[in-house]
């Protein structure tokens, strides 16, 4: 090597270093802008605002689907005729309306006599909505929330620091507390391949979320700069800055009941953080989606709303690729079935909870988890030693899989943590390794997701008859090619 | 605002004599008891409401009036009579 080559050696290398300080200056850059944005979203939480309402006043009293040939201008001429006021129009559903009654006449009524014009009408429904007068709390001040660092994941450490993840048997399961080893997900195994992704969004369709929750707060979704705010045609813009509100139609999807905060820790609480617990997902976009108020139950109205907001979301560009929906009853909604398959025509799996009365769903149908579409899944509940919960409901013909769903731990009100049981608690498993799978294979269809979910199950005995393939989710096989 | 076992006896009592057309003295309080149900509707859905599929705790009020029992079924957010002529009601929720 001559001396001038030493020189020019001499001089890459120079100048590899020096580019090798701008780009490491450049991350840090990058991590405290980021730092920064989630500081930032703290403090600007808003306070909602206290509604109080009541059934006359602001709740439509049924859902009626006009023939695809029949104009809206048409549709608003009828209502009229019968004073009725078309007071809101399900955009996902072509035709599907909802109708206030002025004359506060009887739902089943008002629909039967919708339902009765069959060259006009394909059904009518009643929509029941049974809060007298609802008020909402003030938000606690959140701006002693800690935000920690975004944390950058070592591949090659598969089990988390989160302080209570011993207790998450759902997970990892070593036959602690009585349970039997290895009735779980296998997530540690799931783990090696994939931790989940930011890019993955998944809408929990729920009492809300506790977006300020210290172990949530980096995985819930914020609505991108680039997707323009939600416009309903009806309510006009709404700033979902961090999903939708249903229930009091604004952009705050705040939990007050705490069974929202529950489902959306299970499936992507912050993993290795130190904080708390480890959802299925370490890293993932939460959507919050509020329909139900802060007893825990609402309307099919409003549930057919946010899912009409999440098709929304997904036209606009926003990765929304699961619904969670750990509610449900055994009253059938044609409207609510119609919004469902239109999820699924824009590529959203639809996971749903079987239902908590030891029935069986094939005899007893339980909705939504009973729609035979192509994009639902219904959920039953398995114990710690991989026995069917004692309240799951059923159904070999119509209950797809099964999770663990009974003494679960997750995220609570107020920075908490409780156990809970219920296929409530089930339906997020599965719903969590559906994210798990499409962060694995972003370009997965919805079909293929699916299937995926229910072809790679532990089968055990106690499913047997009572669950279609007889099986419980497990990540790890669902990872596996 | 929220519910209690007092309150909500208070209520249910109000609201029963009121569909029967009695007094309230005339209504017996047979049990009051702690219990676990189903889901979030206290296993009473009303209409095509939907609850979250939670298990939870709440309390069973059995009134008597006429030698025939009357269920209902609260907790902090709510007060709801069960199967009365086969259909579940909501009384008052916050």
């Amino acid at each position: 090597m001559n001396k001038n080559n030493i020189w020019i050696h001499l001089g890459v290398a120079v100048t590899l270093i020096g580019m090798a300080a701008i780009i490491g200056q450049v991350r840090n850059w990058q991590t405290e802008i980021s730092n920064q944005r989630v500081n930032k979203t703290i403090r600007k939480v808003q306070k909602p605002i206290a509604v109080k309402r009541t059934l006359s006043e602001s709740e439509p009293e049924v859902l009626v689907k006009f023939r695809s040939d029949v104009k809206l201008s048409e549709i608003k001429r009828i209502a009229a005729k019968n004073n009725d006021r078309v007071e809101d129009e399900i955009e996902s559903v072509q035709n599907l309306v909802s109708i206030d009654d002025l004359d506060n006449l009887d739902a089943t009524q008002v629909a039967k006599m919708y339902g009765s014009m069959t060259d006009l009408v394909e059904y009518a429904e009643p929509n029941y909505v049974i809060n007298l007068e609802q008020e909402i709390d003030e938000v606690k001040d959140s701006s002693d929330v800690i935000a920690d660092d975004i944390s950058l994941f070592d591949d090659k450490a598969s089990a988390p620091n989160d302080p209570m993840f011993n207790e998450q048997w759902a997970l990892n399961n070593e036959g602690q507390n009585g349970g039997k080893a290895k009735a779980h997900l296998d997530a540690l195994k799931a783990w090696l391949k994939t931790k989940g992704s930011e890019d993955v969004v998944v809408a929990v369709l729920d009492t809300g979320v506790d977006y300020t929750h210290k172990d949530l707060i980096n995985n819930i979704w914020l609505r991108p700069e680039n997707v323009p705010a939600y416009v309903d045609d009806e309510i006009g813009a709404i700033d979902d800055k961090r999903g939708f509100n249903a229930d009091a139609n604004s952009g705050d999807p705040m939990d007050q009941n705490g069974h929202g905060t529950h489902c959306a820790g299970i499936i992507g609480a912050e993993g290795n953080n130190e904080i708390g617990i480890a959802g299925v997902n370490w890293n993932v976009q939460i959507m919050p989606l509020k329909f139900l108020g802060r007893g825990g139950f609402g309307s099919t109205k409003n549930a057919i709303e946010a899912i009409n907001y999440a098709i929304d979301r997904k036209k606009a560009g926003v990765n929304i690729r699961v619904i969670n929906a750990s509610w449900g009853s055994t009253q059938y909604s044609k409207a609510l079935e119609d919004a469902i398959r239109a999820a699924g025509e824009q590529g959203i799996l639809f996971i749903a909870a079987a239902g908590n009365s030891s029935t069986d769903n094939d005899s007893r149908p339980h909705y939504p988890s009973n729609f035979d579409l192509p994009n639902v899944i219904s959920v039953a509940a398995l114990d710690r030693n991989d026995e069917m919960a004692s309240f799951s409901n059923f159904g070999a013909k119509t209950v797809h899989i099964a999770a663990p769903g009974k003494d679960i731990l997750s995220s609570w009100l107020n920075n908490g943590f409780r156990e809970a049981s219920g296929t409530s608690m089930a339906t997020p498993q599965v719903v969590g390794v559906a994210a798990l799978i499409v962060a694995n294979n972003p370009k997965i269809k919805v079909e293929s997701l699916r299937k995926k979910l229910l072809n790679s199950v532990d089968k055990l005995d106690s499913l047997e008859g009572k669950v279609e393939n007889g099986g419980r989710v497990n990540a790890a096989k669902a990872l596996s090619e | 605002m929220s519910f209690n076992q007092e309150t909500s006896t208070q209520k249910a009592k109000q609201d029963l004599a009121e569909r029967l057309g009695i007094g309230e003295e005339d209504i017996e309080t047979s049990s009051i008891v702690e219990k676990e149900f189903s889901d979030m509707s206290l296993g009473a859905t009303v209409g095509d409401e939907m609850a979250a599929q939670m298990i939870s705790n709440g309390w069973s009020i059995n009134l008597n009036a006429d030698g025939k029992n009357y269920e209902y079924r609260g907790d902090k957010y709510q007060l709801r009579l069960v199967d009365f002529d086969g259909a579940n009601y909501m009384i008052k929720s916050y």
